[in-house]
């Protein structure tokens, strides 16, 4: 089964652009590692702050697009993992390892897989797994 | 450049609704143009909250927390990773998705370099090794 696990900062919703979690990556080296060694690690990345991001709402289809930074939102990414494990309780045991402070909430999901769609939709979606095969991507 | 692009939870994807076969359909072929233009990395969708958890740190203390977060307006629905030239580049891309009534967020990825002289040698050596591993498992 595969989870990601959502990295939620508290203040990241004002971090300046160019921000750059130095001290966050340094700590989150050695766990990332223990991941890996784990092999339970497929991908991990950090996100530049929401001020140099952008929204897009499609509200009656038609796309809109605002510029960062997200005033109202409570929450932002700050950045994610992608692991590969056998449970939900062994993904939130993982989760719990994280040498993350009090400033910090890490949310963990579960990925969809193509076989968690009823037949007609797994049809829709026909040629997405072989896509992402070619892009490179690792199936669950 | 890459780039994350968060789709929104919503009421009906909370839920664990999917969208109608005809939106299913044009997101299908709009993946396989991204695919195609060599933008796509990789594109995933989450399943709602309520099968999820959130854990809080307090020192060594740790708290789980069962999903749903009905309180949060910042729920992510699923993903799609992009590496294209420039923003623009990727908010134009996203202006063509068949979305209906959903919000989406485009965040820049840090690359290694972006981490600048903050970040000690060892450090990014190490980020650098964990990188080639996990591509290595791609193959």
């Amino acid at each position: 089964m595969r989870f990601m696990m959502l990295m939620i900062p508290k203040g990241y919703e004002k971090a300046a652009p160019g921000t750059s979690e130095a001290k966050m990556v340094a700590a989150m080296m050695k766990y990332n590692e223990s991941l890996q060694k784990a092999g339970v690690l497929l991908a991990v990345d950090g996100l530049h702050p929401p001020s140099i991001g952008v929204r897009v709402s499609f509200a009656g289809g038609k796309p809109k697009v605002t510029d960062g930074p997200f005033t109202e939102a409570k929450e932002v990414l700050g950045g994610y993992w992608m692991i590969q494990v056998k449970s939900k309780e062994e993904a939130i045991e993982w989760a719990k390892r994280c040498p993350a402070s009090e400033n910090e909430v890490i949310e963990v999901r579960q990925v969809q897989e193509l076989s968690d769609f009823p037949p007609d939709v797994q049809k829709a979606a026909a040629g997405f797994s072989e896509m992402q095969l070619q892009s490179g991507q690792r199936r669950g | 450049m890459r780039f994350m692009v968060l789709v929104k939870a919503d009421k009906d994807s909370e839920a664990g609704k999917l969208p109608d076969q005809k939106i299913l359909t044009e997101m299908g072929k709009f993946n396989e143009e991204l695919a195609k233009a060599g933008v796509m990395l990789a594109g995933e969708g989450l399943q709602a909250s309520s099968k999820g958890a959130r854990v809080r740190f307090d020192g060594k203390k740790r708290t789980v927390i069962d999903g749903p977060f009905t309180e949060s307006k910042e729920l992510i629905a699923g993903f799609w990773m992009w590496q294209v030239k420039s923003k623009d580049e990727a908010i134009e891309w996203l202006m063509r998705a068949p979305f209906d009534q959903t919000e989406v967020e485009i965040r820049q990825v840090f690359e290694l370099e972006d981490f600048g002289p903050a970040i000690p040698a060892e450090t990014l050596k190490s980020e650098q090794r964990l990188r080639e591993q996990m591509a290595a498992k791609k193959r």
